[in-house]
């Protein structure tokens, strides 16, 4: 049930942008009446965006028929954004599509030109300034995030490859333990030749 | 859940006059029509609107279908239904009930749904369509209201067209013991009474608490389903069986 609830949400959000974003519902004009089916295998779930030229449903649990259907992860979906890369990760696997290319596109292509003024329309409720502060101060958070994060997956980098250099790949420990042996025997050898030349 | 025999069904947990029951559920729903939406927010916690939501999501239905939405009371499906045919599709908002029909009709032309839907008072079991007319056909909370439910489910399936399908959302049963009788003590106890503070009116929804425990639970409704025709037909449980979707196909 959790996912209808995500689904309902999710579906108030997409229409309230269509409401804000005027260019969004001329750009989803070929998409009418048309479902994109997307499944996000990480996450076992499976969701269809139905768009009937004036409101876009929003369905949980989709197992139906579809004109598209995209199956991909949680990390690829980012990428969606950009419809030149939805070739490029069919190619690499990374995205598995049935259907109507072009679809995707289109909508790949509509959510990704989105650029919403969002002090713009938050000033309505909060006056310009409020608007204008509260909108520079997520965007200062925003970006204060995206450098710890790229500081802690530099440490994390830095540490495995730290880890990386003091232990050995299991390969080596073999090598390692025969040419032990292969001194050993050879000194058993030597040993044993010393012992009878004194003798 | 099968009658008692063939001049008498069930009537809640009362046992009446087949002939009778028509107008004794008729009387329920004239009594609790003008609040029916707000009681059945009030009652399901809201929850009947996410139920709703995944049966729009099963029902598949696209540009240009002919829908029925049988049962439809106040039109919450038919609404969706609406929206989803556009112009060259027909939404049929059927009920037997004249009063929640009106309620339902002026609530979809509020909502500025005029063009596409027409509303028709119609008996489950003898629906007023030619044989493979419908593209899909949902029935929400309305088949443990209908007298003789196997002849209801081959009228639907006579008037589905082939490839079409059969939604059927309704209470079901629990089996989740706790949650059973949690459940239990709400609708005997709480139910009856909350419908008595806000509708003034108890002894309906004393008529559904009761109706709920003899609707057939999910493997026989699926059974009654196939028995009139349906294939590939499934059901998902919504909130630990509550309440069930079942769904079928005509081929």
């Amino acid at each position: 049930m959790w996912v209808s609830v995500l689904t309902a949400i999710a579906e108030q959000a997409v229409n309230r942008l269509l409401t804000l974003e005027p260019n969004l519902a001329a750009d989803l004009q070929g998409a009418a009446h048309n479902v994109l089916a997307l499944t996000l295998t990480d996450l076992n779930l499976s969701c269809a965006l139905h768009y009937n030229g004036e409101y876009c449903f929003v369905y949980g649990n989709y197992h139906d028929d579809a004109d598209c259907h995209i199956t991909t992860s949680v990390d690829c979906l980012g990428e969606l954004k950009d419809p030149s890369q939805l070739t490029r990760l069919i190619r690499s696997g990374k995205l598995d599509l049935e259907g109507d290319l072009h679809l995707a596109q289109l909508y790949s292509k509509a959510f990704g030109n989105l650029n919403i003024d969002w002090a713009e329309h938050l000033s309505r409720y909060l006056g310009d300034a409020g608007a204008e502060h509260l909108v520079s101060s997520v965007k200062a958070c925003n970006n204060k995030a995206q450098l710890h994060k790229k500081s802690y997956q530099q440490v994390m980098t830095q540490l495995c490859q730290d880890e990386l250099n003091v232990t050995i790949h299991p390969l080596e420990l073999q090598q390692f333990k025969a040419q032990t042996r292969a001194l050993s025997s050879q000194l058993a050898a030597l040993e044993q030749r010393i012992n009878a030349l004194t003798d | 859940m099968k009658e008692e025999n063939r001049d008498t069904t069930h009537f809640g947990y009362k046992t009446v006059e087949s002939t009778q029951k028509e107008s004794l559920v008729a009387d329920v729903f004239h009594s609790v029509a003008a609040k029916y939406d707000i009681m059945n927010d009030f009652l399901s916690f809201g929850i009947h609107r996410l139920w709703k939501r995944q049966t729009v999501a099963c029902a598949g239905v696209r540009k240009g279908h002919r829908v029925l939405d049988l049962a439809g009371g106040t039109g919450d499906l038919t609404a969706k239904f609406s929206q989803l045919v556009g112009d060259t599709g027909q939404v049929i908002l059927g009920d037997i009930n004249d009063s929640m029909l009106k309620v339902g009709r002026d609530k979809l032309r509020d909502l500025g749904l005029v063009n596409n839907i027409e509303y028709v008072q119609m008996n489950a079991q003898a629906l007023p369509f030619p044989d493979n007319s419908l593209d899909v056909i949902t029935i929400a909370f309305g088949l443990r209201n209908v007298t003789d439910k196997d002849e209801a489910l081959r009228s639907m399936y006579r008037v589905l067209k082939p490839g079409g399908r059969l939604l059927v959302l309704e209470f079901s049963k629990t089996d989740n013991e706790a949650l059973s009788k949690l459940y239990d003590f709400y609708s005997f106890n709480i139910l009856p009474n909350v419908g008595k503070i806000v509708a003034n009116d108890s002894e309906s929804y004393r008529y559904l608490a009761e109706s709920i425990r003899m609707h057939p639970d999910q493997e026989t409704l699926k059974g009654m389903m196939e028995n009139a025709g349906f294939e590939q037909t499934s059901y998902q449980n919504f909130t630990g069986g509550i309440v069930a979707l079942h769904r079928g196909f005509k081929y």
